[in-house]
């Protein structure tokens, strides 16, 4: 089961990170998610597949009351990112789903109604959680074609999806990045064939490269931590993607 | 976790429920199509009839008695297409339902404190919301289907009766006694197909669901 751990704390203001399931099936893609949990108010990012809800739910639950779950956050529209829609809806029906306008009418093909979707306009927005503003920040064709990172400017954590996702072995099973060197490999091949678009690539670069950032936490893979955040920028910035040879 | 275990034993069956229902529509595909030939093949019966002239008035008849069963079996058919697609639909339902509930019992089984006191209640308010209707649901659909597949069988064997009487005529037929023979022969033996048809589709229908 996955195991929530506790990322940053401030008074009332707190990031959970749910992560690492051993016992998940091999055939799935294994994913992070991350509450912002700020008073009374939270919202979920990238709740994660249908499949993996139970180890979700219970790892949420045990250090956070469920039932003050009324946000969700999906950086874009995939079965692994949002499929877990309508179970989360089981619990409360009147529970927003924030994701780019563009996946507004796809969406809910997983579930929800007209009520369920708060649309991200393309140059992004704040969303509110307990009074804390969280930045939607565009990131989009990296890789889906309309695509936002969550940033906590209180807590300098970027929440950036599948940018700077690695696809880890499974002893590399450390929540933060130690070598980056060595954690970098693994994340080689994802960003070359995921990420679609240079020019996506360079502008997010330098939109991110202004920010204050002390976490930078993909939904799949190891958290970069201080140094290892520009580290990594700079990595990306140089990486060759949306080359295909076959 | 008695009173939390999956409301209706149907549920567990919707899969193979839906398949059933596929297999059934398959086969009511294949009935459509013979009852299509068979409204060809009356034309063409009619046509021959006026051509016989006098001895072939009572072919001509029932040649035209054919045709109207062969619209009426078409007619018949398009119901219980219909009512196909109304039940893919409810198990459809079903299926859907059922991923759901396996998802809360495994959640279930590893959530505790409030996280577990939420999936109980969540569990409970979905057997209040679905044991009724959604089993209920199967079960008056497939009541309907079985009672038209028996309406199509009884509506089938008046074509087989026309289809005798028809070969019998045919022996009157004069000059045309042969083709006529050969026309009435052709019904005698599409309308078999059908029963036939009609005999599987009775069998997949009586194929007790929440077996
Ligand atoms: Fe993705
Ligand atoms: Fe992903």
């Amino acid at each position: 089961m996955k195991t929530a751990q506790t990322i940053y704390e401030n008074g009332n203001h707190k990031w959970l990170a749910l992560v690492r399931d051993p016992s998940r099936p091999g055939y799935l893609i294994d994913t992070n998610e991350y509450l912002v949990a700020v008073g009374d108010d939270a919202i979920l990012l990238d709740p994660g597949g249908a499949e993996v809800f139970p180890a979700v739910f219970s790892a949420l639950s045990a250090e956070f009351d469920p039932r003050q779950l009324g946000k969700l956050f999906a950086s874009h529209q995939d079965p692994d990112i949002i499929s877990s829609l309508s179970l989360w809806l089981e619990f409360n029906p009147a529970i927003k789903c924030h994701i780019s306008w563009l996946w507004t009418s796809f969406v809910p093909h997983f579930g929800g109604n007209d009520e369920t979707f708060v649309a991200i306009p393309d140059a992004g927005t704040d969303i509110l959680v307990g009074g804390q503003r969280l930045q939607a920040v565009p990131a989009h064709y990296l890789h889906s074609s309309g695509n936002f990172n969550l940033y906590d400017p209180k807590a300098k954590i970027l929440f950036s999806g599948d940018i700077g996702a690695a696809l880890l072995p499974p002893e590399a099973d450390g929540l933060f990045v130690e070598d980056f060197d060595r954690h970098i490999r693994h994340a080689e091949a994802f960003h070359r064939r995921w990420m679609g678009s240079d020019r996506a690539k360079r502008d997010w670069c330098s939109r991110v490269s202004a920010m204050d950032i002390d976490m930078l936490c993909p939904q799949h893979g190891a958290i970069y931590r201080g140094e290892d955040v520009k580290r990594f920028i700079d990595w990306f910035a140089n990486l060759e993607v949306g080359v295909l040879k076959y | 976790m008695s009173a939390l275990s999956l409301p209706a034993a149907s549920r567990q069956n919707a899969g193979q429920e839906l398949r059933r229902i596929v297999r059934i529509n398959e086969e009511i595909k294949k009935v459509v199509t013979t009852a299509f030939k068979i409204n060809l093949m009356a034309m063409n019966a009619i046509f021959l009839a006026k051509r016989a002239g006098q001895s072939a008035l009572g072919f001509g008849v029932l040649s035209n008695e054919l045709r109207r069963f062969a619209m009426d079996l078409q007619r018949q058919m398009e119901t219980l297409r219909i009512a196909t697609t109304d039940s893919v639909v409810v198990v459809t339902g079903l299926v859907k339902q059922t991923r759901v509930e396996r998802i809360f019992q495994r959640t279930l089984a590893v959530s505790k404190g409030q996280g577990r006191r939420m999936v109980e209640a969540c569990l409970r308010a979905r057997n209040d919301r679905y044991s009724g209707d959604e089993s209920g649901g199967v079960t008056a659909l497939n009541r309907r289907l079985s009672q038209m597949i028996s309406d199509t069988a009884q509506l089938v064997e008046l074509g087989s009766v026309l289809a005798r009487s028809a070969k019998i005529e045919a022996a009157y037929g004069g000059t045309f006694s042969t083709s006529l023979m050969q026309v009435s022969s052709d019904f005698e033996q599409t309308i078999s197909d059908i029963q036939k048809s009609l005999d599987t589709l009775t069998k997949h229908q009586s194929q007790e669901f929440a077996g």
